[in-house]
């Protein structure tokens, strides 16, 4: 169980990003994060790892402190907890194969990992994860001659490297073509399904009701709500969005069983 | 009032007139600027690009040959010689003479620069020398001969001018200044290629202190950004030709002190451009692998290298081309290699041998220009 509790962000200049957040996510469960560009998602999402050190209020994963964990702890924690971008963040240059396999980079013997030498068993598990998100025959391709539904499963299979046991994908289809996106989320939904947490921030609703298993909702850092996707309604809707929100469905032409 | 300020206003601009006519002809006096004399001298620019366009290229080896024709005196006496088009070979400004008339003796595409000994052979046998001369660089020497009495024809047989000549023989080769001018160009190259390589070796570290991305955090991080680039803004504004000379009272004239002399100024140079494509590169991969628990070596070896080799290769290129030529002016002031080369041949007069060199530098130059734009296209 991860256990977010009273997680508040300042930035150096001043934006108060995060007030007083609190909540808990069991394990297997496919959290929703919504709000408004702005809302604090992101920086949610980045405290989990501590990508972004929050100013105060506590993480824990099970009994562990990760607010508090020394440099080589966190890296440790990180090992566990996969991540997928909304920019895919892929080096580019780099072939398919390498962007997975440095997904392996915390497990690996750092020396040989610098020599660019891999065994076996990891380019074999590095196929594997790109057989499970079905790209398997672009693993030598560069990562920029993919299109971006196929980058950001270059995405989703570089954290399956890490086993991990919680998955945070920030804003995964947002730079997607509003077609692909059940595509990407029905990935997660697959690992979800294999007993990965998923905490996931989202901003079309209709994604939402499709794959979330509980939602909370980020309005100026403040947490605005708190429970299953069908207590979401209108009123709920424009609490969380402003009175002049207007819901946009992203596929409105076929929507998946 | 009003009048008195326009007044003043023309009389400052009067005397801003006088002040830059003053430094003007100054200037024109200074500089020695003399077009009656650009145009007075042009015949020595002639000669001079006439040698430039004649590079010393190839040599051939010679053989003494002995070249003869018949010279009937008086006219009628005998045949007369037919005289041969091509090759190594003797002509004269009339095919026969009365004696003790005077004619000229021509020799042709005999080696250059070479003694050759000149006489009759007369009908009886016996040889009579006329002169020694000395062939110019095109092998071609002219000279005045009196048609001597005692050389005059004798019972139908006319005597022979007769010349021991150096002649080219064999297939054409390198000359001795075109392999000097190779070994020369080629320490150039290497000079360059070191300065280049030790610069990159360098700045190569030195540019991640930087770039504002990776060392600007914090107190010491800044501290250490500024101070970094103000050490590559200062180093970079030194010109490589003033660097070598500071060097070579350090170290003594030659390549040593001259390669120094570029690489501090390509530390400069690269550090900046490799500081700004650090700065240049996208963010996301080094987040993606902080948060697959890698390490800071790990992260930057997979996340920002792959991002900047190619940049760094095509300044790395780019810098070896430029200091092929920067050597060659510092070769000037002694750094050796080929400007020094060139600067030896051009004190001693040798234009030929100059234009070899010239020539050499202009086709390197081109070369690694044209090679350095292929390489920077590919890697984009």
């Amino acid at each position: 169980m991860l256990s977010v509790q009273n997680l508040t962000k300042v930035y150096p200049n001043g934006t108060q990003a995060l007030k007083e957040v609190s909540f808990d996510v069991q394990d297997g469960e496919f959290l929703v994060v919504i709000g408004l560009s702005g809302s604090g998602k992101s920086t949610l999402l980045r405290c989990i790892n501590r990508l972004i050190d929050p100013t105060s209020g506590k993480i824990f994963w099970d009994d562990l402190d990760i607010t508090a964990a020394s440099p080589s702890e966190l890296r440790h924690i990180r090992r566990h907890i996969g991540m997928v971008f909304q920019q895919f963040n892929l080096v580019k240059r780099s072939s398919v194969m390498t962007n997975v396999l440095s997904g392996r980079l915390g497990y690996a013997n750092p020396w040989l990992s610098l020599l660019g030498i891999w065994p076996a068993e990891e380019k074999q598990r590095a196929i594997h994860a790109l057989e499970r998100v079905g790209i398997a025959d672009k693993a030598q391709s560069r990562a920029d001659a993919l299109s971006g539904g196929q980058q950001q499963r270059v995405g989703i299979a570089r954290a399956l490297m890490q086993e991990p046991k919680i998955i945070l994908a920030d804003e995964p289809v947002a730079s997607l073509d509003p077609v692909l996106s059940h595509s990407i989320l029905q990935y997660l939904e697959q690992l979800n399904k294999d007993g990965m947490t998923v905490i996931c921030s989202l901003h079309f609703l209709d994604l939402v009701h499709r794959y979330a298993t509980r939602v909370i909702a980020l309005k100026d850092g403040i947490k605005v709500f708190e429970g299953l996707p069908k207590e979401i309604d209108r009123a709920k809707f424009k609490e969380i969005y402003g009175e002049d929100a207007q819901e946009v469905r992203a596929t409105s032409l076929e929507a998946p069983a | 009032m009003k009048d008195l300020s326009h007044l003043k206003k023309l009389v400052r601009n009067s005397l801003l007139f006088a002040l830059l006519l003053v430094v003007f002809v100054y200037s024109y006096r200074v500089t020695g600027i003399d077009v009656a004399r650009l145009v007075r001298d042009a015949p020595k620019a002639r000669n001079i690009v006439l040698d430039f366009l004649h590079p010393d290229l190839f040599r051939r080896d010679v053989e003494i040959v002995t070249l003869d024709m018949a010279f009937p005196i008086p006219c009628g006496s005998a045949p007369e010689a037919e005289p041969a088009a091509s090759g190594p070979r003797l002509a004269t400004s009339v095919p026969c003479a009365a004696a003790r008339e005077r004619f000229a003796l021509e020799g042709f595409e005999l080696a250059p620069n070479s003694t050759i000994e000149i006489r009759w052979r007369l009908p009886d046998g016996r040889l009579w020398t006329i002169n020694r001369v000395q062939t110019d660089a095109d092998g071609y020497f002219q000279v005045e001969v009196e048609a001597r009495p005692i050389a005059a024809t004798a019972d139908g047989v006319p005597s022979l001018i007769q010349a021991d000549a150096l002649v080219p023989v064999g297939p054409y080769k390198p000359s001795q200044t075109f392999d000097d001018v190779m070994a020369n160009m080629l320490v150039t190259i290497f000079m360059a290629l070191m300065a280049t390589t030790i610069a990159t070796l360098v700045a190569a570290p030195l540019s991640f202190l930087a770039a504002s991305n990776v060392t600007k955090r914090g107190c010491i991080g800044t501290v250490v950004y500024y101070g970094m680039r103000s050490v590559f803004n200062i180093l970079r504004s030194y010109e490589p030709l003033v660097m070598a000379v500071v060097f070579a009272f350090w170290l003594g004239f030659g390549p040593f002190a001259g390669t120094l002399a570029m690489t501090v100024v390509t530390i400069a140079s690269l550090g900046k451009l490799f500081s700004e494509s650090i700065e240049s590169i996208d963010p996301g991969p080094i987040e993606a692998l902080q948060a697959t628990g890698a390490n800071r070596i790990q992260t930057v070896w997979y996340a920002v290298v792959p991002q900047i080799v190619p940049d760094f290769i095509s300044f790395i290129v780019y810098h070896w081309d430029i200091n092929v030529r920067i050597s060659t002016i510092i070769g000037f002031v002694g750094g050796g290699g080929i400007g020094y080369y060139l600067k030896e041949r051009i004190d001693m007069l040798a234009y030929r041998q100059a234009a070899t060199a010239i020539w050499a530098i202009v086709i390197v130059v081109m070369a690694l220009d044209f090679l350095s734009a292929e390489v920077r296209k590919r890697l984009t």
